[in-house]
């Protein structure tokens, strides 16, 4: 092989390493089956590295390929989506490391390792994951450094630490070119992240849903507040109105379920100081988004559904932040149209008898509406219903009668069903809303960082003349839940995050771990609304805020202006003058007169000794004769003295001021 | 269609002519040169276009998912791009390039150039990838040492100087994305002898003396003395045997060889074409050489006392080979 196409073995080295540095944060998303491959290429390699086995041939390739193909369809059901195509990649990433054979091999690995490394980031935006994705970075560099290091067989720190030094030269410039980019819309449909990477709150709730979501510690969402932070048994985030109930579960009504006239949110009449607050979601893979009561969205892109939530034209992909305004006191939908009170009241035919009977009863009891409301959360109160993460699974018909009459255990989602139901067969328009309740309030930095497990459902009712009012039957029966929270809610039961006795959150009691995931969630918080949420509105405000006034000139001028800034002392580090041998002065002077004599015609030949070169300028010029054999004589005794002899520095003085003397002219005397 | 042909051939034969000429201004041949800015040259390689195509496909993938991240790892790998450009040409700046020395050789055989690749400044340079157009190629580092000996091979031409053309330093260390190259004429010349021709018998010997051709063709072993080794004695004449036995380097002395000078004349094949001439005379000297026989030349322009040893024969194939030769140096 040619030597420019050689691999050397510490690129193969860092090559392997940086495969399964890169594999490791996929690991969750992918079939097990694919680490298997990486094992399986890195040993097939190491064995070509070393001898005992050889490349595979055409048709053994052929084979893999194929049957990685079929894998992954098996495994994903599917090759379309976000993460069939990243195992695909990933796989062929192991693959091509089985044919590494020329350096032109491994420009491709190397290219699609830092390819790999952006994929990642479709997943998550993570801090962490960022940093660890620096490393690869890093890594992968370093394997692409090695790979132009012909012969070096040592293992030796400073090819790492040569690819760390580049990548941190290139940050400051990436950091302009990051903040300067224009930030443009898609430019074409991508394969998006299949559905069971769906996270959060689902657009259907059956009994069980939501106690089944709370076992979950990540992060739903973080919420920030231009003023005070309300009492945390005000914080209903509201995502999802279920106003269907349809086969024991309940559902949105979809955009064809609604009449052309009722699309449209009913004007609201506003009045006092509105709450301000900003969101950063996590990534979902729905549409709807969290907000306090009656919240107007701050940019196009949102829109407010007619029974007031959010929700986002696009799919939340990725950290999602938004700037929300919220009046929760305003009435809402203060005339009831007809469509609207029979969706509200409809209830599916013969279902719960026993509680239709109870809602009968207790209605015949009750004044009014809102007597009724406190008869039942009265009821809910008295009767020993126990607030459970666990409550027992219930029958597809009738779920409610067994609920309120014999199991009588239940979490958010039981109450606010059957409160809504005994609502509806009470003549009552009412429907569920579901999203998340409280939070934990970060005292670094002020935020509210909702989790899953404060996900919660409650109900609805419209009153006359006080329009959509909000009642929580779970409040009823386990104050502790709106007041304190879920973990105080089940303190008893010990049933908080039981299957992920790892969570932080678990220990919260210990003083310095809360502390460092406070700090960390504050710092994970800057993050996501200083960089990952970083956009063109932001762009233009940051540009708007540095430069004044945009124009295509500053911008021309702070992109050169920087990176010269930064190109500069680089090229200076690099190129500053390190000599290996410093000349002596000795040396100095005769290159000097040599060089005067070179000028007038008489140049020394490449290794002529000085006395040769004396010699034959001599016999051509014999004016100059005695004094340049005197002068040669006396530098190669000066020059090449036995180094032990320390120079007589009068003797270097002496050639010094002979040498300054010596003037030869061209013209022959 | 044929006379386009040529014009277009006109064209690129004057574009190269120029081409060369500013290559020569630029970088004036000399027997040391020193890399620095006027003499490097630097453009993307091969795989720098391919990773800039792998850059544009990231941009895509971030303008498409709106990543943030996506946006800042394709930032950071083309401002890597960037200061590669510096760290590339660090690699080959300070470099100084020295002509050692070129062997000489017959035609058809590879002749070996040696070379020095010194560093200015202590700093690592990696896979400079050295070679003349049409010679053998080397890869070296300048890690630890601070010159590095090069030996490249070239098939050499016709009869003169020959010279192997402007040598290419060339490197993409440290990314690959880069090539940085500079072409540098060593002013470097390898002497090519004239291709010896074998002819039966040397014609006009048998006149000039009475045993004829056998002089030519007994062997000379009359074993005479030792003498101490002089430089330019042939190796086939040393005293092994008293080298081993820890004696002083001696040469051996042979009756014949004072008697038997053979004058190898340039009108020994008079009505021959010249370079055949050349031929046959370069033959025989080669031919005596190998007899270890004394033999002189005389040539138009040229007469060389007759002698023996390796620097005797030098001198004679030297002659050989530069009869009618112009100067290098104009």
């Amino acid at each position: 092989m040619k030597l420019l196409q050689q691999v050397p073995r510490n690129a193969l080295a860092w090559i392997i390493i940086s495969l399964f540095t890169l594999l490791a944060p996929h690991v969750g998303r992918i079939p097990l089956w694919i680490l298997l491959i990486y094992l399986f290429a890195a040993v097939w390699r190491i064995q070509v590295y070393r001898g005992h086995w050889s490349f595979p041939g055409r048709w053994v390739k052929v084979v893999m390929t194929v049957s990685g193909f079929a894998g992954i369809y098996f495994s994903f059901g599917s090759l379309i989506g976000l993460e069939p195509t990243v195992a695909l990649l990933l796989t062929a990433f192991a693959l091509k490391l089985i044919e590494l054979v020329s350096r032109k091999d491994a420009y491709v690995l190397i290219f699609l390792g830092y390819f790999v490394c952006i994929t990642e980031f479709l997943f998550t935006q993570d801090l962490l994951i960022v940093l660890y994705s620096l490393l690869n970075v890093i890594i992968v560099t370093t394997a692409l450094v090695a790979l132009h290091q012909p012969g070096e067989h040592q293992f030796n720190r400073s090819t790492i630490r040569l690819a760390g030094t580049m990548i941190v030269q290139a940050m400051p410039l990436m950091l302009v070119l990051f903040f300067l980019f224009p930030r443009i819309g898609p430019l074409w449909t991508v394969p998006v992240k299949s559905h069971t990477a769906k996270t959060g709150m689902s657009d259907s709730m059956k009994p069980g849903d939501i106690s089944n979501l709370s076992q979950s510690a990540d992060v739903a969402f973080r919420a920030q507040f231009a003023g005070a932070i309300p009492d945390k048994s005000q914080l209903y985030w509201r995502g999802l109105v279920f106003s269907k109930l349809e086969e024991g579960a309940w559902s949105s009504l979809g955009y064809w379920d609604v009449p052309l006239a009722e699309r449209r949110q009913q004007a609201v009449e506003t009045s006092g100081a509105s709450l301000d607050y900003s969101v950063i979601m996590e990534p979902t893979q729905q549409n709807w988004l969290f907000s306090l009561r009656y919240a107007t969205p701050d940019r196009p892109g949102i829109l407010a559904a007619p029974d007031f939530r959010l929700y986002s034209l696009a799919i939340v992909e990725a950290e999602f932040q938004y700037a929300v305004s919220s009046w929760p006191e305003a009435v809402l939908e203060a005339e009831l149209s007809e469509w609207r009170r029979k969706v509200e009241l409809r209830l599916p035919r013969g279902d719960n008898p026993r509680l239709h009977e109870l809602a009968a009863s207790l209605r015949d009891k009750s004044d009014s509406d809102q007597d009724y409301i406190d008869a039942v959360l009265t009821h809910f109160n008295t009767q020993p219903f126990v607030y459970t993460l666990k409550p027992p699974l219930l029958p597809d018909d009738d779920a409610m009668d067994v609920f309120m009459f014999d199991t009588r255990r239940g979490f958010c989602e039981h109450y606010a069903y059957a409160f809504t139901v005994m609502m509806r067969a009470a003549g009552i328009p009412a429907r569920v809303v579901a999203g998340y309740q409280g939070g934990e309030i970060n005292p670094v930095n002020k935020t509210v960082i909702v989790h899953q497990f404060d996900a919660h459902a409650w109900a609805e009712v419209w009153l006359p003349g006080e329009g959509w009012v909000r009642v929580d039957p779970t409040a009823a029966v386990s104050p502790q839940r709106i007041e304190l929270g879920l973990e105080q809610a089940v303190a008893a039961e010990g049933t908080f995050l039981v299957d992920s006795p790892l969570s932080p959150l678990r220990y919260r009691s210990v003083a310095w771990i809360n502390q460092l995931r406070l700090r960390y969630d504050a710092l994970t918080y800057r993050w996501q609304s200083w960089v990952v949420g970083f956009d063109g509105t932001m762009q233009f405000e940051l540009l708007r805020d540095v430069f004044g006034e945009i124009s295509a000139g500053r911008f021309a001028a702070t992109l050169i202006g920087t990176w010269a800034l930064v190109l500069l002392p680089v090229a200076i580090s690099l190129l500053r003058k390190r000599d290996t041998k410093r000349q002596r002065p000795v040396d100095k002077l005769y290159l000097q007169l040599c060089e005067r004599l070179g000028k007038l015609g008489y140049p020394r030949l490449a290794g002529e000794s000085a006395a040769h070169y004396a010699e034959r300028i001599a016999q051509q010029r014999p004016e100059w004769g005695d004094e340049l054999r005197r002068l040669s004589t006396a530098y190669t005794s000066l020059a090449y003295a036995p180094p032990a002899a320390t120079p007589d520095p009068m003797q270097e003085k002496v050639f010094s001021r002979a040498v300054q003397k010596f003037r030869p002219r061209k013209s022959r005397a | 269609m044929l006379s386009q042909e040529l014009g277009g051939q006109g064209i690129r034969q004057r574009l190269r002519a120029r081409f060369r000429a500013w290559v020569n201004r630029r970088i004036p041949p000399a027997r040391a040169v020193t890399l620095n800015q006027r003499r490097i040259f630097i453009f993307p390689s091969r795989a720098g276009f391919f990773f800039g195509l792998s850059l544009l496909l990231m941009l895509a993938t971030a303008i498409n998912y709106q990543n943030n991240m996506s946006y800042a790892l394709t930032f950071l790998l083309f401002t890597l791009f960037i200061i590669a450009t510096l760290h590339t040409y660090a690699n080959l700046s300070g470099l100084t390039i020295r002509a050692l020395r070129a062997q000489s050789a017959f035609p058809g055989q590879q002749a070996e150039f040696d070379l020095q690749v010194e560093r200015g400044k202590r700093r690592a340079h990696f896979a400079l990838h050295l070679m003349w157009p049409e010679s053998s190629e080397d890869l070296v580092n300048l890690v630890t040492a601070d010159s590095v000996r090069v030996q490249l091979h070239t098939a050499v031409g016709k009869r003169g100087w020959f010279s192997p053309g402007r040598l290419l330093l060339e490197s993409t260390y440290p990314l690959g994305l880069l090539r940085c190259w500079t072409w540098i004429d060593l002013d470097l010349y390898a002497l090519v002898y004239p291709q010896p021709l074998a002819c039966a018998e040397l014609p006009g010997l048998a006149s000039d003396r009475p045993d004829g051709a056998a002089v030519a063709v007994s062997g000379s072993d009359d074993f005479y003395g030792f003498r101490d080794y002089r430089r330019g004695d042939s190796l086939r004449q040393l005293h092994w045997k008293g080298l081993a036995k820890g004696q002083a380097l001696q040469s051996k002395q042979y009756a014949a060889y004072a008697d038997r000078s053979v004058w190898l004349d340039w009108d020994m094949f008079s009505g021959l074409p010249t370079e055949m001439r050349l031929s046959y005379l370069c033959y025989w000297a080669l031919e005596f050489d190998r007899r270890n026989e004394e033999y002189g030349l005389r040539i138009p322009g040229e007469l060389i006392q007759p002698g023996i040893g390796e620097k005797h024969r030098s001198e004679i194939l030297k002659a050989l080979a530069l009869y009618q030769v112009p100067e290098r140096h104009a």
